[in-house]
């Protein structure tokens, strides 16, 4: 008798557990289908969480296409960016996909292209053709896929290698801001000299010195037709004298001691904060550091920086006065979705990344690639710099946006090395070999 | 006395509950993971069968060995730091008083907190600019001692392990603690009869009474050290340029950030099969010495 | 006469000595209890300072207390809900870890069965698998079976991640408890039950306290599974608010020192509680003797 009524005892608890882990799931399914029965479900993914105001803005724009929507039940989920990939990832492995999910410029879209979990946004595009012709030369170049076929509108510009200098310390020590790889070299020596470290860098997270530095001064040395032969390996490897040469430059600015010591131990964050409180006179960083700044440091402590763009490299085949670029992340359709909610998610696309949220990511210190006035009062005094001054420059690609994963994981860790003292000939072999491994399928 | 088959019974109901659970959440899982270690496959999309081709080609990488390397400098300072000093203080701290509460709790409170708040003040510590390590060492006047302990590839393993074994002396000071308990306040009293004191009644009563908790100390490190990736991401990314990467992040990046999921699984398999090694090892090793 | 005074000389002498001595471990520990309580000191001060302020001033105090902080990023963070969801999870988890793993251990520590090597080898490794490599088979198995996006698709896959350490630091631990407790239980007519629910779980009140201090910690800091395994905004857990305030490009310092604040409250409090029990084995350990 005792043993079975004991048995009885644990089959109650294991029931008891399952019902309660149940009891979570019909409680949501019941959840999922109230109200009337011919709303459409839309599922967004995002990772616009936290509490900047680019990310508030890009939600309210949200809120409001659910607001008038009614008919629409909206799932919109705010991911955190730090586990953004592996959550995209793991639901791709199963095929679960949302309808509508921010996707990265680069290697991340295209591979979820290639396993045909997009389809284009091309009608939308082309359904509002002036908000479509307002978006900045190349905004779609990441996202056509195909002749024609557009897969995302960016929602934001990643200007990448902006040269911020702090005016006040040019000024104390007598330093020409840098037009010329020779004056860059000097303006390391002097403020060596003078215990000022030269550039800021934090390269813990490695894509740091790749994105900011190394894709614009290797555009200044074999111009951007170059890198993207290089980039399909057609006509070019990255074992090419060009880009040895270059990436010997990023050697000599290690050489000389340009960067800060352990800048591949501190990240970029910290890195801009040793810049803003005048430990550093120079960072070469992209136009994230406006909104970081823009939300961590005081106007008082910003009215010195300046911006301009790198120094130019005798003899290079590129375009001088150019700002590494591209667009950033936007808006994807899961190839899943059909019908009537396709319809609804490609107007939530619209609304997401319309005109109107355009305008609004650019005044949150963030800069669009789309062409949008903003107002001057709205934003930091830095950004409003910084903004005229990438208006007017002319933009070459961000290396990781053109390289396979593997390849962009090969650069970013190749430069750690060169930091460490390691060879560039090494580097550029390895980089060619991957690049090639992903180029021959 | 029940009967025999009043046992069997009893067995089948106390086992099978977690085993079952055990099965289809983890060892369902692991296999189905290995299984993708044969195919190159990016996660999503079409997927090729390869064999071993993953497993050849990660024998040939040198950062899989380097971070073999890495896991296992973890493994040695997690047993010869973590272990004996978590023993230390339970032995020390094995009273009942104020005093040794507030040790306790104080040592245990690095666990609780999060690996990212550990990795930031740590980071703080070795900052090569303005950094507490080095300002110590210069006040000592072993200026030439000073350097970017994160970023030198020659020391930034052994400076990493330095805050894992920190963090993770809590744990081990607790199952210690836990352990001393079983002893009986007899056993204690016998010793005092007959003069052994110290280090004499460490070695002879209470390691002996603990030693299979120790041995399971020992595994967990073992564990553990090859399967740590928190503290890494968060103060080096495993970097720079990949000296102090280890298994789990090497996998980690391989699966979701160059898109191999394939082999991401065949390295998980290999993690896996090393501990499994390492942990055979020091089964015959400790059972050796407790015989 | 006087060679008793020399004695007691000598033996106050002896004594001051084991005093200075225990004095000297004594201000070693009260060290090391320091450098290991800094960290949670710093946490709880950057947590009122400004983004400036954290940056600017590293160790001091906050220039400005900033308690707007705590309340944004429990507001943002929706940590009032993530904070009912993360002890709804870990709690019913760490009961299930403790059920299944204590029965388990008693059974493994005290029969001998077919397949019992076997049973432990799995056990075994379970220990040695890192969990990022489970993600996607997980999630599409839960997916099959519906459990997907419940507070299910956290506590089972907790409870069996956490069943191989449970057991073997349960079975470790009885081990050294001695087979004459139950010998003498089963003459006085106790069945099995009887001797585990009597006998063997009050004895192993130790590291029943500790098992749950491990799974607690584990459950409650867990960010992967709880960012995979769960969809909607109502059932999220408290690690996935910690990392709303970091974008990859830079970190909002002070909502994320605000948010790890609070979320490490619960946590300090569990331990503080699970000590005691672990101390509470000193008295059962005096009976049993």
């Amino acid at each position: 008798m005792r043993p079975k009524r004991k048995i009885g005892l644990v089959l109650l608890m294991m029931t008891l557990v399952l019902a309660a882990c149940g009891g979570g799931q019909s409680k949501e399914q019941a959840g999922g289908n109230e109200g009337d029965q011919e709303k459409v479900k839309l599922t967004i993914w995002h990772n616009f969480a936290g509490d900047d105001l680019r990310a508030k803005s890009v939600r309210s724009f949200i809120d409001q296409f659910a607001q008038d929507h009614p008919e629409v039940t909206l799932d919109a989920q705010a991911i955190p960016p730090d586990g953004y990939r592996q959550r995209l990832s793991t639901v791709a492995a199963a095929n679960e996909m949302p309808d509508v999910f921010f996707v990265y410029a680069g290697s991340q879209s295209s591979e979820l292209h290639q396993a045909k979990l997009l389809q284009p946004i091309t009608e939308v595009l082309d359904a509002h053709s002036d908000w479509k012709d307002k978006f900045l030369p190349g905004a779609f170049d990441p996202y056509e896929f195909e002749e024609g076929q557009i897969y995302s509108a960016p929602l934001g510009m990643s200007a990448t290698s902006i040269l911020y200098y702090n005016k006040a310390l040019f000024d104390k020590h007598n330093v020409k801001v840098p037009t010329t790889w020779e004056e860059m070299m000097a303006a390391v020596k002097t403020f060596n000299d003078n215990g000022i470290t030269p550039i800021a860098l934090g390269n813990k997270a490695p894509w740091v010195a790749q994105s900011t530095i190394i894709g614009s001064i290797a555009d200044r040395v074999t111009g951007t037709e170059w890198f993207k032969n290089a980039a399909a390996q057609q006509g070019a490897k990255f074992t090419d004298p060009e880009f040895i040469e270059a990436l010997g430059y990023f050697k000599e600015l290690v050489d000389n001691k340009a960067f800060q010591e352990g800048a591949n131990s501190i990240d970029n964050t910290q890195a801009e904060q040793y810049f803003i409180q005048g430990n550093a006179a120079m960072m070469i960083s992209g136009a994230w550091t406006l909104t970081n700044l823009a939300a961590s440091s005081s106007e008082e402590q910003m009215k010195d920086i300046e911006v301009t763009t790198l120094p130019t490299i005798p003899g290079g085949k590129g375009e001088a006065g150019t700002i590494s670029g591209g667009a950033g992340g936007g808006l994807a359709l899961s190839s899943r979705t059909e019908g009537k909610a396709k319809e609804l998610a490609l107007e939530l696309i619209y609304a997401v990344s319309g005109p109107e949220a355009q305008k609004a990511i650019a005044e949150s210190n963030s800069m669009v690639m789309y062409d949008t006035e903003i107002d001057e009062s709205k934003v930091t005094s830095l950004y409003y710099k910084a903004f005229n001054l990438v208006k007017t420059t002319g933009i070459t690609p961000v290396y990781d946006a053109y390289l396979s994963a593997e390849a962009a994981e090969v650069i970013n860790n190749g430069l750690q090395e060169i930091m460490m003292g390691g060879p560039v000939e090494g580097v550029a072999q390895k980089l060619q070999d991957a690049q090639a491994r992903s180029a021959t399928p | 006395m029940p009967t025999a088959m009043r046992s069997k019974g009893f067995i089948a109901i106390a086992l099978l509950p977690a085993l079952l659970l055990f099965l289809i959440f983890v060892i369902i899982p692991v296999f189905w993971s290995a299984y993708y270690g044969f195919f190159s496959w990016k996660g999503f999309g079409d997927a090729t069968f390869i064999g071993l081709d993953n497993y050849i080609e990660m024998f040939k990488d040198p950062i899989f060995w380097r971070a073999l390397r890495n896991n296992l400098i973890l493994v040695v300072s997690s047993i010869v730091g973590q272990v004996p000093i978590a023993l230390i203080l339970a032995i020390v701290l094995f009273k009942n008083s104020f005093f040794s509460r507030f040790i306790r709790s104080a040592v245990f409170m690095p666990m609780v907190l999060s690996t990212v708040v550990v990795g930031l003040i740590w980071g703080y510590i070795y900052h090569p600019q303005f950094g507490i390590a080095n300002y110590v060492l210069e006040m000592l006047g072993l200026d030439s001692w000073t350097r970017a302990w994160l970023s030198d590839p020659k020391v930034n393993m052994l400076a990493i392990s330095i805050p894992i074994n920190w963090a993770n002396v809590g744990p081990y000071l607790v199952i210690f603690i836990a352990a001393l308990q079983n002893i009986s306040p007899e056993i204690h009293d016998a010793a005092k009869i007959d003069g052994s004191t110290g280090w004499n009644k460490l070695m002879q009563i209470t390691l002996p009474m603990i030693w299979s908790t120790v041995v399971v100390t020992i595994v967990l490190c073992i564990s553990g050290s090859l399967k740590a990736f928190d503290h890494v991401i968060v103060m080096t990314g495993g970097g720079p340029a990949q000296s102090t990467e280890l298994l789990a992040t090497y996998m980690y990046n391989s699966t979701f950030s160059v898109y191999r999921y394939g082999y991401g699984s065949a390295v998980s398999t290999m993690i896996m099969i090393v501990s499994a090694i390492l942990i055979a090892l020091n089964y015959f090793a400790t059972r050796r010495k407790s015989s | 006469m006087n060679l008793q005074t020399t004695g007691t000389e000598n033996a106050s002498g002896k004594r001051v000595i084991m005093k200075g001595l225990s004095g000297f471990v004594k201000l070693l520990l009260m060290v090391y209890a320091i450098l290991t309580l800094y960290p949670l000191y710093w946490l709880f001060t950057s947590a009122f300072k400004s983004n400036q302020d954290f940056f600017t001033n590293p160790y001091g105090l906050p220039k400005e207390w900033m308690t707007e902080n705590i309340f944004r990023a429990w507001e943002l963070g929706n940590m009032g809900r993530a904070m009912i969801n993360s002890t709804v999870v870990t709690i019913t988890a760490v009961v299930l870890t403790i059920l299944l793993s204590v029965l388990a251990a008693y059974v493994l520590s005290r029969f001998e069965f077919r397949f019992k090597k076997l049973v432990v080898v799995l056990f075994t490794t379970g220990l040695l698998i890192p969990i990022h490599s489970t993600l996607v088979p997980l999630f599409i198995m839960m997916k099959n079976i519906g459990l997907l996006d419940t507070y299910g698709a956290l506590i089972l896959p907790y409870t069996a991640f956490e069943l191989p350490i449970a057991i073997f630091l349960a079975m470790a631990y009885m081990s050294s408890i001695p087979r004459e407790i139950e010998e003498a239980a089963m003459i006085d007519g106790s069945g099995w039950w009887g001797i585990f629910s009597r006998m063997i779980l009050p004895l192993c009140t130790p590291i029943v306290a500790t098992i749950s201090i491990l799974a607690f910690l584990r459950f409650w800091n867990d960010f992967s599974f709880a960012l995979v395994f769960i969809n909607t905004q109502a059932l999220k857990t408290l690690p996935l608010s910690l990392s709303l305030f970091s974008d990859g490009f830079g970190t909002d310092y002070a909502l994320t020192m605000g948010a790890m604040a609070i979320a490490v409250i619960p946590t300090i409090v569990a331990y503080l509680i699970l000590q005691e029990q672990i101390m509470k084995g000193m008295v059962a350990g005096s009976i049993k003797g």
